[in-house]
């Protein structure tokens, strides 16, 4: 018996079908977590050759409704695993993991420009060697690199040091978490990821970490081994506000909708620090409006998982496209976000369903940036 | 030192590359310092035109005749050239930086066990020295390079880097029928094949017009490729207009689509989206996009602030009036 | 069928800033990535192909410094089954002669079929020690390779990218040193599990080779006359569009 099979019990399975059920990305792909386990089990010696497995956002959906404590998504990326060390996945998943090692970052971005978000607008602190600081802002890959999400990084920092919080961060020194890493299935490289990381972080004495991706935040959580607090930022700010520390007044009268980011709601339980907030934000509290499946059904956006640098063949709409309409259709004028892969799919939705003119996707950083600051960068 | 500079002119079916003439320039202007000549060096099958339009830029066409030349084999060209460089012993024999000097050049080199700087933009003759400037690092850093020439040596030149002179000299041609002691047949030339429409491979094109979303609407494309196709580059695309359906996927640059190397890259109506750039190594990067705040404002060499239906028609007429 | 893989470590300079050292010959390597170069890790998958579908042996070599082992690791964890390292302090001090003799000299001993290496490296472009070698071995050679077809294990036919897309065909007989144009296939990818245990794996040192004299000197580096980044034309459409053709035009590109 494959120990494939063993370590994430898939014996247990009654091929009752609630992952499949459950998938999001069952729906425009051919990936059935159920037809996998029971092709494993017919043939427990040869694992199945599967290429659907990378379709898969590692969301989790799947291993949570199971009701018989299968590890679907665990055992989904195992078999990433087994293609990873034979070396045979796509280019561009093979050219992250590549610039990963690298430079840090899976952007193909050199190491040397991951403060480049810091404008001179920005006052932020670089932590060197032996310094002390209240709280780590991990910034993360994305948050560094990529424009878009830049700005929604200067609209924290501009927040944090609103409200006086000693907060620092680590620089060029900074590298990749790895979470996508290891649902990549590349998991030597995750785990080098984790040794060199959780030594970079001793190097630096901090109470708390908070970061800006719930990516970042799952794996520190839960699958390093780290002695300090760890936060996602909403959660920083929701008790900023709690303390009185953070001043929001309500500004904004438009319907909001908040978007569950996978990694923060379903995976973290953390539902309701971001709503929390929003409802500080507007005007009227009705206006914060709440999707069908929301919450731990929220739609995955297909951003997890290594999404970001694998395409799938499908000929549905992208389940980002569907989470538009589906804004639209419940009257919602803004999707707030609190994931940058989110952020990144979403807008690219409003893009390709022509809903400019109907919707902004913005993140909860931006939204109450520009409550609270005359100038933002944020797009009309 | 010697005093003649050769030029071996590269040719394809029965036209000369342009190189060859820029090479000429460059070698009249170093044997007018030596005080000798410059000798166009055609290995050619059925050369006689080709000869005589190289006639107003040599002072001499060494026309060098077979039938095995009339596709490049570098065995029997070496051989040739060997020959030839050995009885008339040139200051210097110039090649273009081509893709068929790199079968020749170094070949030719070991054989005569001459030194050969190849890949410059520009070289000169210091006494017995030559000096060559070389453009390192994808061109971020530019090498300086020596050898002594005094046996001889060879240059290969970037094609664009020397602008072409037409010095209407009267060169006389020499025709040579070569024939061989030796048969070379570890190689053999087969056949060529244009590149196919519709098979493209974005990746290994050197001029390359992406669209964007600013594009608007698939009829518009025609127009694009047409300007494309003008300046002999590749249509490629962002991925929304995959997602749309308008080009097909291999045409899609970007983090899950292709990483793309070309010399030059125009980007119209791309706004410039991270996962789109991050498949764009290019030194020569131009975009046209209505928005002033677009992020590919930020990566661009040159950029135009404009309707790229008002600026591609007007480009594409500049570029047709300079031809 | 047996191949050896010429591979050379370069630095990643895209994208990065880069600083000439005080010597006025090299670059500063602080900040600097090094990887293996581009057009190499096609050949080296080129002969990780042929291994798969011939059988035999797949011995990569590289002339340089003992960081140079990082690559070799990654050639092993993909597959080759030997590696040998010429030692050298500095590469940048060795004419295109010198490596392509270094290189010859332990090849030559070399039970092989087909020699591949990258059509060019990505810091000088020189293309020059691929042909160097084939002549150095007395083998035949063809280069920009950008496609391989073989029926058995003496003969292939060969397709050479030329400028503007045109394909020539060659066949070629082996023993020949084919050097590789990136896109001829598509590398795989090495797992840090998978360089891990190739670190047990040994490597051939070449302690001190005879290192024949430069035929060409590198006299210094220099940074090129710099115009600015994102310069934004203004005008008419009219002028503008000039402007931009006119620039084109200088570049070399139109």
């Amino acid at each position: 018996m494959h120990k494939l099979l063993i370590k994430n019990e898939l014996l247990g399975c009654i091929q009752c079908g609630r992952c499949s059920a459950g998938c999001p990305v069952s729906l425009r792909t051919a990936l059935s977590p159920r037809k996998l386990i029971y092709k494993n089990l017919r043939e427990s010696k040869k694992l199945p050759k599967s290429q659907d497995i990378w379709s898969c956002t590692t969301c989790r959906t799947c291993q949570q409704r199971c009701p018989k404590g299968v590890s679907v998504m665990d055992y989904i990326i195992g078999l990433r695993s087994y293609q990873v060390e034979r070396g045979k996945i796509e280019p561009t998943m093979r050219d992250a993991l590549e610039s990963i090692l690298k430079h840090g970052n899976p952007w193909g971005r050199p190491r040397e420009k991951r403060t480049q978000w810091i404008d001179d607008e920005t006052d932020v602190r670089i932590l060197a060697e032996g310094e002390e600081t209240d709280v780590l802002l991990y910034v993360g890959c994305t948050p560094a690199y990529d424009p878009e999400i830049q700005k929604s990084t200067r609209a924290l920092a501009k927040i944090l040091n609103d409200a006086d919080v000693d907060f620092a961060i680590i620089g060029n020194d900074e590298s990749c978490c790895g979470n996508e890493v290891k649902r990549m299935g590349e998991l030597g490289l995750f785990e080098m990821l984790v040794e060199e990381n959780t030594a970079l972080f001793k190097k630096y004495k901090f109470n708390t970490m908070i970061t800006i991706s719930p990516h970042c935040y799952n794996t520190f959580k839960n699958e390093y081994a780290l002695d300090f607090e760890i936060l996602h930022y909403t959660q920083f700010l929701k008790k900023l506000l709690d303390e009185g520390k953070l001043q929001i007044s309500a500004s904004i009268e438009k319907k909001v909708v908040f978007h569950d980011p996978c990694f923060l709601g379903k995976q973290n339980d953390e539902y309701d620090a971001p709503r929390e907030l929003l409802k500080y934000l507007l005007t009227d509290e009705d206006n914060l409006l709440e999707f069908g499946r929301n919450r731990e059904r929220s739609l995955c956006c297909e951003g997890g998982g290594g999404r970001m640098w694998l395409e799938v063949e499908s000929e549905s709409p992208r389940n980002a496209e569907i989470r538009i309409d589906d804004a639209k259709s419940i009257g919602a004028e803004v999707v707030a976000t609190s994931c940058p892969f989110c952020q990144l799919t979403l807008n690219d939705a409003v893009k390709t369903t022509k809903s400019e003119d109907k919707i902004r996707v913005m993140d909860i950083c931006s939204l109450i940036a520009e409550n609270k600051f005359e100038e933002t960068e944020m797009e009309e | 030192m010697n005093k003649d500079i050769f030029v071996v002119i590269e040719h394809r079916q029965e036209r000369i590359a342009d190189v060859s003439y820029e090479l000429l320039t460059k070698g009249y202007q170093i044997a007018e310092k030596l005080g000798g000549e410059v000798i166009a060096v055609l290995l050619a099958d059925d050369g006689d035109q080709m000869a005589q339009s190289l006639k107003s830029y040599a002072d001499k066409v060494l026309y060098i005749r077979n039938e095995i030349f009339k596709n490049l084999h570098s065995e029997y060209y070496c051989d040739a050239l060997s020959s030839i460089i050995g009885e008339r012993k040139p200051a210097l024999i110039l090649f273009g930086h081509t893709v068929d000097s790199f079968e020749v050049a170094p070949a030719l080199a070991e054989q005569l066990e001459i030194p050969i700087i190849s890949n410059c933009v520009d070289f000169d003759i210091d006494g017995d020295f030559v000096r060559a400037t070389v453009p390192l690092y994808g061109g971020k850093i530019n090498g300086e390079y020596s050898f002594n020439a005094e046996n001889g040596g060879i240059i290969s030149v970037i094609p664009g880097a020397v602008k072409v002179e037409n010095p209407q000299k009267s060169g006389e041609i020499e025709k040579i029928e070569f024939t061989f002691e030796k048969e070379y047949d570890d190689k053999e030339f087969i056949e060529f094949i244009e590149a196919a429409a519709g098979e493209i491979d974005i990746t290994q094109a050197e001029k390359i017009v992406a669209i964007g979303r600013g594009v608007k609407d698939e009829e518009n494309i025609d127009m694009i490729k047409d300007f494309a196709d003008s300046i002999g580059a590749v249509l490629a695309c962002s991925r929304p207009i995959v997602d749309a359906g308008w080009l097909p996927k291999e045409r899609q640059v970007g983090s899950s689509g292709k990483t793309v190397k070309p010399k030059l890259y125009i980007a119209l109506g791309i706004s410039g989206a991270f996962q789109h750039i991050s498949g764009i190594k290019s030194d020569t990067i131009i975009a046209v996009n209505k928005d002033p705040n677009a992020p590919i404002f930020k990566v661009a060499h040159y950029g135009i602030v404009d309707d790229v239906f008002k600026i591609i028609p007007a480009l594409k007429a500049k570029i047709e009036e300079m031809k | 069928m047996n191949s050896v893989v010429c591979i050379k470590r370069v630095p990643e300079t895209a994208e990065a800033t880069l600083k000439i050292a005080p010597d006025g010959k090299k670059l500063e390597e602080e900040n600097l990535v090094f990887s293996l170069n581009d057009a190499d890790n096609y050949a080296l998958e080129q002969a990780l192909l042929l291994q798969e579908e011939f059988d035999g042996d797949v011995t990569v070599i590289s002339v340089g410094p003992p960081e140079t082992d990082e690559i070799i690791r990654m050639a092993l964890a993909k597959g080759a089954t030997n590696a040998i390292r010429i030692h050298h302090d500095d590469i940048s001090k060795l004419d295109a002669n010198a490596v392509a003799s270094l290189l010859a000299e332990q090849i030559k001993d070399l039970d092989y079929d087909v020699v591949f290496t990258g059509a060019f490296a990505s810091d000088d472009a020189f293309s020059l020690v691929g042909t160097m070698l084939a002549e150095k071995l007395e083998i035949t050679h063809i280069t920009m390779a950008i496609e391989m077809k073989q029926d058995d294990e003496d003969e292939a036919e060969i397709s050479r990218e030329l400028e503007g897309g045109l394909i020539a065909k060659y066949r070629i007989k082996f023993p020949a040193v084919i050097t590789v144009q990136t896109g001829m296939n598509e590398p795989r990818y090495a797992s840090i599990l998978g360089i891990k245990r190739a670190s047990q794996k040994e490597v051939d040192v070449v302690d001190d080779p005879t290192i024949p004299e430069n035929k060409v000197q590198l006299e210094k580096i220099s940074y090129p006359p710099e115009g600015k980044k994102a310069e934004i034309l203004s005008g008419t459409p009219e002028e503008t569009s000039s402007r931009l053709a006119e620039i084109l035009k200088q570049k070399g590109i139109i």
